[in-house]
């Protein structure tokens, strides 16, 4: 029962939160998928999985002062392949914490990092790990407004337009990066500046909406991760382990105390190449 | 055992539906996902032999859809279309066992094949479990075919099921006990399908070579 009960409530946070800092209707006209994940064009059948079977006994148990909010998307939340997603995002959300982690200690503190590394990954705080956050259920949240902002026919114009080494800080609209410590407020604003910026690839209003359907593939692999770094020299280290869900648990696996700086940059060398 | 398109007992079906599912098997993002979804649904309800093959065949789907674009409109479309079919389980079983019996056999496949980050999907451990203790009610332990239909998926699932869940697999075998012990009507078939359920779990989810032999050695000749 508590896995029930615990996923719930944080989805309740979620929702009170997304539909508060922008409402759906402002963004929503590009998106290229709809809440329940399906591409646009499979719109119309979508009334019908609206279904008031929300009802079951569990919503009623369960109620917080945010959930009686706008409801339709609370609801929606309760079916189960929004929960799947849900674990899955914080399997994903776990992953790109350790890689920052190592990315981050390895690069400012290698010594320190070495000697620490035989220890618990709790150890491995330094004076940048402690400007980690590191809060589950913050991390989750600023995932999924991410999540929103990069699921707009806007933001893969821009990749597409502006590759990620022509993209200039203060000009060009830059993820905010999750695992940074912010107040609440700091990062609603930076979320809020940054999707404003990305309207500025806001498709043409006319004929944007199809074409651009097709365009989804196209999508480079070093988006699928979306932290961007302030340390230039490593934002290609996303390349490597981006490949996806059937590496995690290997890399789960030498997380806990071998993550070595030594190891990482033996990764970055290889990776060099990618950059040219 | 490998994914060549006859292996997933798909001949049964229309031409045009085999030709559909062989698509959505290679190339998922070229065909309609949710009438896919719907098809494999529909025909794990009406054939139970299907259903207990259409979990590899969702699990390919799902792997597909996710190598070529990170999708998982499949995925959604089947959990919801599963989530309403599980809903009207009281009716469905009111209505027909044998569609029953397929749904419990279909939820409990797709549990068993597609995983999360290796992990059983945490969101349909309390429906297989609530499958499984209809099934282990005395009404239903009144069919051999409900039974048979429970025992099977214990023997399947138990395992990964007891890990996710502990305390409701105890709460599900003092039901299996009681109707084991207490429930007079019962036949023969299905007190031996307990016994052995019982013995299978408390041997760790093994049953020891003697216990097999008890149980299987008229079968084999």
């Amino acid at each position: 029962m508590s896995n029930w009960t615990r996923g719930r409530r944080r989805e309740a946070r979620d929702n009170e939160h997304d539909n508060g800092s922008s409402g759906p209707s402002r963004w929503s006209h590009c998106r290229k998928r709809g809440v329940d994940g399906s591409l646009r064009a499979n719109r119309e059948g979508d009334a019908g999985p609206e279904k008031g079977g929300e009802s079951d006994s569990r919503k009623a148990s369960f109620t917080t002062p945010e959930s009686t909010g706008p409801v339709s998307r609370c609801g929606r939340k309760a079916d189960w392949g929004s929960q799947v997603e849900n674990d899955e995002m914080r399997r994903d959300v776990h992953r790109d914490m350790q890689r920052y982690r190592r990315r981050i200690l390895g690069a400012e503190v290698p010594q320190r990092e070495r000697k620490i590394s035989s220890g618990s990954s709790e150890s491995c705080d330094s004076r940048e790990g402690e400007n980690i956050e590191t809060d589950e259920a913050v991390l989750l949240r600023r995932q999924k407004q991410i999540n929103y902002g990069k699921n707009t026919l806007a933001y893969d114009r821009y990749i597409k337009e502006i590759p990620k080494h022509l993209r200039q800080p203060g000009v060009h609209p830059k993820t905010p990066n999750k695992f940074r410590k912010y107040s609440r407020r700091s990062w609603d604003q930076q979320i809020k500046l940054w999707k404003v910026k990305l309207h500025a690839w806001d498709p043409p209003t006319e004929e944007g909406q199809d074409k651009v359907l097709d365009d989804i593939e196209e999508l480079g692999i070093d988006d699928v991760m979306d932290i961007e770094l302030d340390f230039p020299n490593l934002t290609d280290f996303q390349n490597a382990p981006a490949s996806l869900a059937t590496h995690s648990r290997s890399l789960e696996g030498d997380d806990d105390c071998s993550g070595t700086p030594v190891k990482i940059q033996k990764t970055e060398i290889t990776e060099e190449p990618d950059l040219a | 055992m490998e994914n060549s398109a006859d292996d997933y007992r798909i001949q049964s079906l229309d031409m045009d539906t085999q030709m559909l599912l062989k698509t959505a098997l290679k190339d998922p993002s070229s065909v309609n996902l949710e009438k896919v979804s719907d098809i494999l649904v529909d025909q794990s309800l009406k054939d139970q032999v299907f259903s207990k093959e259409a979990g590899r065949i969702c699990y390919t789907i799902v792997q597909a859809e996710a190598k070529q674009n990170n999708g998982n409109v499949f995925r959604r479309n089947l959990l919801t279309r599963l989530q309403q079919e599980f809903k009207s389980r009281e009716e469905t079983r009111a209505r027909s066992l044998q569609e029953w019996v397929c749904l419990v056999t279909f939820i409990c496949n797709i549990f068993d094949y597609l995983k999360v980050n290796n992990m059983p999907m945490v969101a349909l451990v309390h429906p297989v479990y609530d499958c499984l203790m209809r099934l282990s009610q005395p009404d239903a332990l009144m069919n051999e075919e409900e039974v048979d239909c429970l025992v099977l998926q214990l023997h399947r699932i138990g395992e990964q099921l007891e890990k996710v869940n502990g305390p409701r697999m105890d709460e599900l075998f003092y039901l299996l006990r009681d109707g084991f012990l207490l429930q007079e009507d019962l036949t023969s078939m299905a007190r031996l399908l307990l016994l052995e359920i019982l013995e299978f779990r408390a041997g760790g989810w093994v049953l020891s070579s003697t216990a097999h032999k008890y149980y299987y050695s008229e079968l084999a000749d």
